[in-house]
């Protein structure tokens, strides 16, 4: 295919079009404008490219080159999106974008062939039709992105250095450190839509305590010396990726602790290291995902599912941990898939549910179990069972 | 009252302006086709034939569908339930073979009715009349596209009457000395199929021949080449015409390494002469230029429509302007509609003629 300019830019644009539709359904009903902000970064590094390098590049583009210039904008997305701080989780921000190419190339080599005869001749033009596209396409995005912009939490920024907490987060916003920037006395977040990226979280009863929060984002945060737990959730739904949860003081202290949020969506908890404590990461009551984790050296459990909860449990590493590596009780129901438990201790009590277990299910708990690493069998007390999927 | 609309030719252009027009809703009864034969595919399947021609030639999806997709590609993978023709045809290496191509053309004739409307004759004259074009006693017709091919085969003079001397595009077989004219892509083929069939070939050609993978080049199959090259003076055009009809074969090794091979056997060689080989074939294409066809000569003559050297000067939709208005149209298709698009001997350029036709027809206000 040969295009002209305006028929690259008339078949990106109407490429662009549902996806735009999506992000602007899905912004709202997720509380988060990342979805809206990334399409239409996607939509500008297209534009910007069409424009400054394929248009004078290629004058025939061959169907195939449209993978190689895919992989090219993903990869420029995902750095515009990591430098304009959108915080759009990498697996969403991907699979939108992937669905967004496959959309394009159906409509350039299927849909828009045979729905407008001339569009292969008209190098991509879209005639009237494109010319209101073009037209509309910019508005609706200024537009779009204006209203995003406007009633977006505003972001705080902590600058490099020890700030005194504790820090009261009671409005929706977004707090990012820079470099260096510590907060002493912990965090406490009680609104919803509250992201906090790029800390460390220094003493305190509890490094991090959300309470009745929902759609809280905590992203590459240090919590380290808390009295208490590293992060207590009660009744709210938070996303925990890539943290480190170190020098728990106390054996009676919990790396992340997501409890009574049984009727909110799942809390996921992933690519954390949680290191020490009584358990690393734990859930009451709650829906949770547990997923990507290395947890090392606690005293009583190393992650628990436990009181009614639900949870999936995937791709975890545990090492050292004292009695039980991975525990689904008291009538919860757990998937767990694909984890690794090494080098447990049995614990020196002799009780035979703390023997230095890989995997247990106790009290009525239903565990579903696949492909995990053990050194030992898993095991089952008190009514619970273990099932293959 | 004119007829609605009439294809003078029944080959693969006046085809793929017959189902374009089908597609747009026009019946059988609406459209006339005049031509001798009901076969599209009559006058290009013994030519395919005596070249031994298996795989189509061009790189792209060539087809007589209306829509650009689905495709033959498209379809074959369904069929087959197989990706592989889809990648080869988005790396352009998609060649269907004839035998493929023509039962695609036999399935398409039986599907589009094209029988319906084939009036077995060879219009010999196109009069412009009030409100359309007389067709040579056939009736009168408000639009009317010319789709009538080549103009005979080329053979030089100097062969015209040698009894050795025969066509690449007639029937022949091979003897042990050939002497193969012409530097393009026949001449190509003929090479390797005479080196094939055991026999020592004697290349003779005038100059060394290009090599590109088309003769025209892919940006020129859509507005953002044909924008330069509608901008150009006439006698620019005139040039790039007579460049794209130079005599070329794509590169690769496929041609190549044979060549190389039997060259080192003594078996290929280069001459600038014909010798005295018992077998000469002439592998020097179709006679070009509207004058070599007496029904375009004919028009041109009585109408007195502007030429430029050997062609007729089109509008860029392919039309005849000085023939056409809001309520008639007389469009040039296939071979004969170079000057509005230079590929338009290949199935893509036919069918972009097609469609400009299928617009006048339908934005005419007499409908």
């Amino acid at each position: 295919m040969s295009y002209t300019l305006r028929g690259r830019i008339e078949t990106r644009l109407a490429g662009a079009l549902l996806p735009l539709f999506a992000a602007a359904i899905a912004a709202p009903l997720l509380h988060k404008w990342w979805p809206l902000e990334l399409a239409g970064v996607m939509l500008a590094i297209g534009l910007t490219l069409d424009v400054l390098v394929y248009h004078r590049l290629l004058s025939y583009q061959p169907a195939w080159v449209a993978l190689p210039l895919g992989l090219l904008e993903l990869a420029l997305t995902v750095a515009a999106a990591r430098l304009l701080e959108l915080g759009a989780p990498l697996r969403p921000a991907v699979l939108l974008f992937v669905a967004t190419w496959l959309l394009t190339q159906l409509l350039a080599h299927g849909v828009l062939p045979l729905l407008r005869l001339t569009w292969p001749e008209d190098g991509g033009e879209l005639g009237r039709t494109g010319l209101g596209l073009s037209a509309a396409a910019p508005i609706a995005l200024l537009a779009v992105l204006g209203v995003a912009w406007a009633v977006e939490p505003p972001t705080v920024r902590l600058a490099a250095g020890v700030h005194e907490g504790p820090l009261v987060l009671d409005h929706a916003q977004t707090v990012v450190g820079e470099a260096g920037a510590v907060v002493r006395g912990g965090i406490q977040i009680t609104a919803d839509d509250v992201t906090l990226r790029n800390l460390t979280i220094r003493g305190g009863e509890y490094g991090i305590e959300v309470r009745d929060a929902e759609s809280v984002e905590i992203d590459d945060v240090v919590v380290e010396a808390a009295s208490l737990d590293g992060i207590n959730a009660r009744q709210s739904e938070l996303h925990v990726h890539d943290c480190e949860i170190r020098s728990l003081p106390d054996a009676a202290t919990q790396g992340i602790d997501i409890s009574f949020a049984s009727q909110l969506p799942p809390s996921v908890v992933e690519d954390c290291r949680v290191s020490g404590g009584s358990e690393g990461i734990v859930s009451h009551m709650a829906n949770v995902l547990v997923r990507d984790n290395h947890v090392r050296a606690t005293e009583l459990r190393a992650i628990a599912v436990t009181e009614m909860s639900m949870g999936d449990v995937e791709d975890n590493l545990v090492e050292d941990a004292l009695g039980v590596g991975i525990f689904c009780g008291d009538y919860s129901h757990c998937s767990i898939e694909d984890n690794r438990v090494t080098g447990m201790r049995p614990d020196p009590s002799g009780n035979p549910t703390r023997a230095g277990l890989g995997l247990v299910a106790h009290y009525g708990a239903i565990a579903t179990v696949a492909d995990n690493a053990l050194e030992r069998p898993p095991a089952s007390f008190i009514g619970a069972r273990i099932e293959s999927p | 009252m004119a007829e609605r609309v009439a294809i003078v030719g029944s080959g693969l252009a006046g085809f793929v302006a017959y189902t374009t027009l089908r597609h747009a809703g026009l019946d059988p009864a609406e459209i006339t086709v005049f031509g001798d034969t009901a076969d599209p595919a009559g006058a290009w399947r013994p030519r395919a034939a005596a070249i031994r021609q298996r795989l189509m030639r061009s790189e792209s999806d060539g087809h007589c569908y209306p829509t650009s997709f689905p495709g033959l590609a498209a379809r074959e993978a369904v069929r087959r339930r197989d990706l592989l023709p889809l990648v080869r045809s988005a790396c352009d290496r998609y060649r269907p073979t004839v035998t493929e191509f023509l039962r695609h053309v036999e399935q398409l004739r039986e599907r589009s009715r094209w029988d319906d409307s084939i009036v077995p004759r060879r219009i010999k004259k196109i009069q412009a009349v009030e409100g359309g074009f007389e067709l040579d006693g056939y009736g009168a017709f408000r639009h009317v596209l010319v789709a009538s091919g080549h103009p005979g085969l080329a053979l030089p003079e100097e062969l015209a009457a040698d009894r050795r001397a025969v066509h690449a595009y007639e029937p022949h077989e091979y003897g042990a000395q050939v002497t193969v004219v012409g530097a393009g892509m026949a001449a190509a083929t003929e090479w390797l199929n005479a080196l094939a069939a055991g026999a020592e070939v004697v290349s003779v050609r005038r100059r060394e021949p290009v090599r590109r993978p088309l003769n025209v080049a892919r940006h020129l199959f859509t507005k953002r080449g044909l924008a330069g090259f509608y901008a150009a003076s006439s006698e620019r055009r005139v040039q790039l015409l007579h460049g794209f009809g130079e005599p070329s074969y794509p590169p690769g090794k496929a041609w190549d390494a044979p060549l190389e091979r039997a060259a080192r056997e003594g078996r290929f060689r280069v001459e600038q002469a014909v010798n005295g080989a018992e077998q000469v074939i002439c592998a020097t294409g179709f006679r070009r230029g509207f004058r070599h066809d007496p029904l375009l000569a004919g028009l041109v003559d009585e109408h007195g429509l502007q030429t430029e050297d050997r062609w007729i000067v089109l509008a860029d939709d392919s039309s005849v302007a000085a023939l056409t208005d809001r309520t008639r149209t007389l469009a040039l298709a296939g071979v004969p509609g170079q000057w509005s698009f230079p590929a338009s001997d290949t199935l893509i350029g036919m069918k972009v003629a097609a469609r400009r036709f299928r617009r006048r027809v339908e934005s005419c206000p007499t409908r």
